[in-house]
C-alpha cells in the first residue's frame, strides 16, 4: 500500500488561476440561478471579473517569479526512475499560455451582446468550464492530466456550439454554403472530436505500455534506453499527436473547422478559433518538445508535411469563400499551419534539440518561443476579427457575406478601420506590423533549423493568402456605390443585412474589439514581450 | 523480450474469442437438432410471466422521467469516486483533510441538485 503516495503536498498557488476560474464558474452558475430573466444578461460582467481576478492571480505567480524558479505540484516519486515525475508545472511557459488563455476569453466573454440568443447563465458557465480545462493542458506534465484537461476544454464546447441558432437561408437563397444549424455543427463536432480523443487515447496507452509512465519528463530518461520496442512506439506516438491534431484542426483532421464554425454562435467560434487552439498548441507542444524530445527528428518530418499541408490547403480554400466566419475558419486553418511551422525544427544553428535535455521543461527553446508568440499575435488579431464579424454580422448566417462588408468604411467606420487592421495583420502587411514579426519570427526559426523547402512553401502560403485577405479589407473601404436593382424577397434579405451591419454595436463588443485593437497595435509597436 | 512474445501473450484472447463463437453455434445447432418443434398459436404468444399479453409492444412512458433518468446516470457515474476514495481515507495521514476534500467533492455534485430544482425539474406537475 506504501506507493509513496503519502502526504502528497498541493501547491496551492501553483493552481490558483485555475481554481479561480473553476470556482468562478460555479458562482456564475448559482447566481444564473437567483438571477431575474431580465437581468441574466449582466452576468457578462461578473464571467469577465472572474477572469480578471485570474489574470491577477498568474500576474502575482509573474512576479512570484515562477517564471525563473518552477512551481511543480502533484508530484509523485515515480519508483522505477530517479526522476521526480510531477503533474503540473506553473512555469513560463504555462503562464504564458494561459494569460493568452485567459485574455483570449476574455475577449470572447464580452462579445456576447443581448440580441445574442442563448441562455445567458449556462453560457458563461460553459466557456469558464471549458477554459479551466484549456488552463489545466498548458500546465499538465503527464498524459492523464492532459488527457482530462482536454475533456474538460471539449465537453462545454459541444454544447456551447449547440446555442447556435437554427438553419437560415443565406441571402441567395442557397442554404447549402450558408449554414449549418447550431445543432448539427455540435453533433459533427462532437463525433468528431469523441474519435481523435479516442485515437489519442490509444496511441497514449501504446507508449505508456512502452516506456511504463505518463509523466513527461519521465518519459525522456525511459526513451534514453535503448531496447524499446520502437514500432509500437513509434505508432502511439503519431496517434498521440494526432489527437492534438484534431484540435488546432490541422490537415487531416480539419474537416470540422468550417462547418462547426459557421454553425456555432459566432463568439464560440472566435473561441475555438483562439482559446481551443491555443490549448490544442500548448498540448502538441508539450508533447512533442517534452515527451517526445528524444524522438523529435523522426516526428519533425510528419510535423513538417503536416505543416506544409494544412497551411497550403487552408489559404487555397479560403480564396473561395463568400461567408465571413467560413473564410475566417480556413484562413485559421491555414494560420495553424504557420504556428506548425517551427515546431518541425529538429536542429538549431548545427545544434541537435534531441540531445538538449529539457527536464521538465520550463525553457523549450528557440523554435517553441516563435511558435508561442505566433501564437500570442494570432489571438489578438484574430479576436479582434471574430469580434467585428460578431458584433456585425453575428444574428447572420455564417457572420454575412462578404458582400454585406462592402463599404463598410462608411456606415460604420469605427469597426471598419479596427476590422481593416486586424486582416492586415493576419495577412501580415504594414501597417499590420505585428503579424509581420509573427511571420518573421517563424522564418527565422525554419531558416536557422535548416528546413528551407519549409520556408518556400511557408513564402507562397504567405502570398497567397495575401490576396485573401486584402480583397476582403478593400471591400470594406470601397466607395459606397448604388446596390445592383435585386427582385422581390432577396432585396429584402440584402436590406436586412445591410441594416444588421449598420446597428449600434454595444458595449461589451466595443471593449472587446478595444481590447484586441490595443494589444495588436501595442505589439506592432513594440513586439519584444512576446519573444520572452 | 522480443516481438514474438509480446504479439504471442494475445493469442489467448484471439484463442478465447474462437471457442466463445463455437460454443453459442455449438448450443443452438444442437438445441435445433435435438429439440422437437411443434408450434401452436399459444406457444408463440410473448411469454410475460404467465399472463396474456395485453396491447401492443409499443407502450407511453412519461417523457419526464428522463430527466429523473439523467440525474440519476449523473449521481451513480459520479458515486463511483467516492470507492478509490474509501481505500485510503483510514490510511494515516490522510483523515481529517481527506474527509473534508470528499465533502467538498459532494458539494459540486449538490450544486448539480440546486440547478435542477431551481430549473423546475423535480416538480412533477407544472401549476
Amino acid at each position: 500500500m506504501n506507493h509513496g503516495f503519502g502526504g502528497q503536498s498541493i501547491d496551492y498557488t501553483a493552481i490558483m488561476p485555475v481554481l479561480i476560474v473553476a470556482l468562478g464558474a460555479l458562482g456564475v452558475l448559482i447566481t444564473d440561478l437567483f438571477t431575474r430573466e431580465k437581468r441574466k444578461h449582466d452576468l457578462l460582467w461578473l464571467s469577465a471579473a472572474v477572469i480578471v481576478i485570474a489574470l491577477i492571480a498568474e500576474l502575482g505567480l509573474w512576479i512570484g517569479g515562477a517564471s525563473t524558479k518552477p512551481r511543480l505540484t502533484f508530484c509523485l516519486d515515480s519508483g522505477h526512475s530517479t526522476v521526480l515525475g510531477c503533474s503540473y508545472s506553473a512555469d513560463s511557459f504555462s503562464l504564458t499560455i494561459q494569460t493568452l488563455l485567459l485574455g483570449g476569453t476574455l475577449l470572447t466573454v464580452l462579445m456576447a451582446p443581448r440580441r445574442f440568443k442563448v441562455p445567458f447563465g449556462e453560457y458563461h458557465f460553459l466557456i469558464l468550464c471549458s477554459l479551466t480545462g484549456a488552463m489545466v493542458m498548458a500546465g499538465a506534465r503527464d498524459f492523464i492530466t492532459m488527457t482530462v484537461g482536454l475533456e474538460t476544454l471539449s465537453l462545454p464546447a459541444y454544447a456551447l456550439v449547440g446555442f447556435g441558432g437554427r438553419k437560415r437561408r443565406g441571402s441567395d437563397g442557397s442554404a447549402a454554403d450558408a449554414s449549418t444549424s447550431g445543432a448539427e455543427a455540435a453533433l459533427k463536432f462532437f463525433l468528431m472530436s469523441v474519435a481523435s480523443t479516442a485515437v489519442m487515447l490509444f496511441g497514449i496507452s501504446l507508449v505508456y505500455g512502452v516506456t511504463g509512465s505518463v509523466y513527461f519528463a519521465d518519459m525522456q530518461a525511459v526513451l534514453h534506453l535503448s531496447g524499446y520496442h520502437a514500432s509500437i512506439l513509434t505508432t502511439g506516438m503519431v496517434l498521440t499527436l494526432a489527437g492534438f491534431a484534431f484540435k488546432v484542426s490541422a490537415v487531416p483532421f480539419h474537416f470540422w473547422t468550417p462547418e462547426v464554425y459557421s454553425g456555432a454562435p459566432v463568439p464560440v467560434a472566435a473561441y475555438l478559433s483562439v482559446v481551443s487552439k491555443t490549448a490544442g498548441f500548448a498540448g502538441l507542444i508539450l508533447t512533442l518538445e517534452i515527451a517526445f524530445r528524444t524522438e523529435i527528428h523522426n516526428l519533425g518530418t510528419l510535423i513538417a508535411i503536416l505543416a506544409a499541408v494544412t497551411m497550403t490547403l487552408g489559404n487555397t480554400v479560403a480564396l473561395r469563400q463568400r461567408s465571413a466566419v467560413r473564410l475566417l475558419a480556413w484562413s485559421t486553418i491555414g494560420q495553424a499551419g504557420y504556428v506548425l511551422v517551427p515546431l518541425a525544427v529538429t536542429t538549431w544553428n548545427g545544434a541537435d534539440l534531441a540531445k538538449v535535455p529539457v527536464g521538465q521543461a520550463w525553457n523549450l527553446g528557440p523554435a517553441v518561443t516563435a511558435s508561442v508568440a505566433y501564437l500570442v499575435f494570432y489571438a489578438a488579431m484574430n479576436l479582434g476579427a471574430f469580434g467585428v464579424v460578431s458584433a456585425l454580422g453575428g444574428t447572420l448566417p455564417g457572420g454575412g457575406e462578404l458582400a454585406d462588408y462592402r463599404s463598410l468604411s462608411s456606415r460604420q467606420p469605427r469597426a471598419a478601420w479596427p476590422l481593416g487592421l486586424f486582416l492586415l495583420c493576419l495577412a501580415g502587411l504594414p501597417p499590420g506590423l505585428m503579424g509581420l514579426f509573427a511571420k518573421v519570427a517563424v522564418f527565422r526559426a525554419v531558416i536557422s533549423g535548416g528546413l528551407t523547402w519549409l520556408a518556400v512553401v511557408m513564402a507562397v502560403n504567405v502570398v497567397i493568402a495575401l490576396f485573401y485577405y486584402l480583397r476582403w479589407a478593400a471591400a470594406l473601404f470601397a466607395p459606397v456605390t448604388t446596390a445592383p436593382a435585386v427582385a422581390g424577397a432577396e432585396a429584402g434579405a440584402a436590406i436586412e443585412q445591410r441594416s444588421a451591419l449598420s446597428r449600434s454595436i454595444p458595449l461589451g463588443p466595443r471593449i472587446a474589439v478595444g481590447l484586441a485593437l490595443v494589444v495588436t497595435v501595442f505589439f506592432s509597436l513594440y513586439p519584444a514581450p512576446a519573444f520572452k | 523480450m522480443s516481438h514474438t512474445t509480446y504479439y504471442s501473450a494475445y493469442s489467448i484472447v484471439g484463442i478465447l474469442f474462437l471457442l466463445g463463437i463455437l460454443f453459442v453455434v455449438f448450443a443452438l445447432t444442437a438445441n435445433r437438432l435435438l429439440s422437437p418443434f411443434r408450434p401452436t398459436r399459444e406457444k408463440l404468444l410473448t411469454y410475460e410471466s404467465g399472463v396474456d399479453p395485453v396491447g401492443e409492444g409499443w407502450a407511453h412512458t412519461h417523457v419526464r422521467y428522463y430527466v429523473y433518468a439523467y440525474l440519476y446516470v449523473i449521481f451513480a457515474v459520479d458515486s463511483v469516486y467516492l470507492f478509490p476514495w474509501a481505500t485510503i481515507f483510514a490510511a494515516p495521514g490522510f483523515r481529517g483533510t481527506t474527509l473534508a476534500e470528499m465533502f467538498v467533492f459532494i458539494g459540486f455534485l449538490a450544486v448539480g441538485i440546486l440547478y435542477a430544482y431551481k430549473k423546475g425539474v423535480l416538480t412533477w406537475l407544472e401549476q
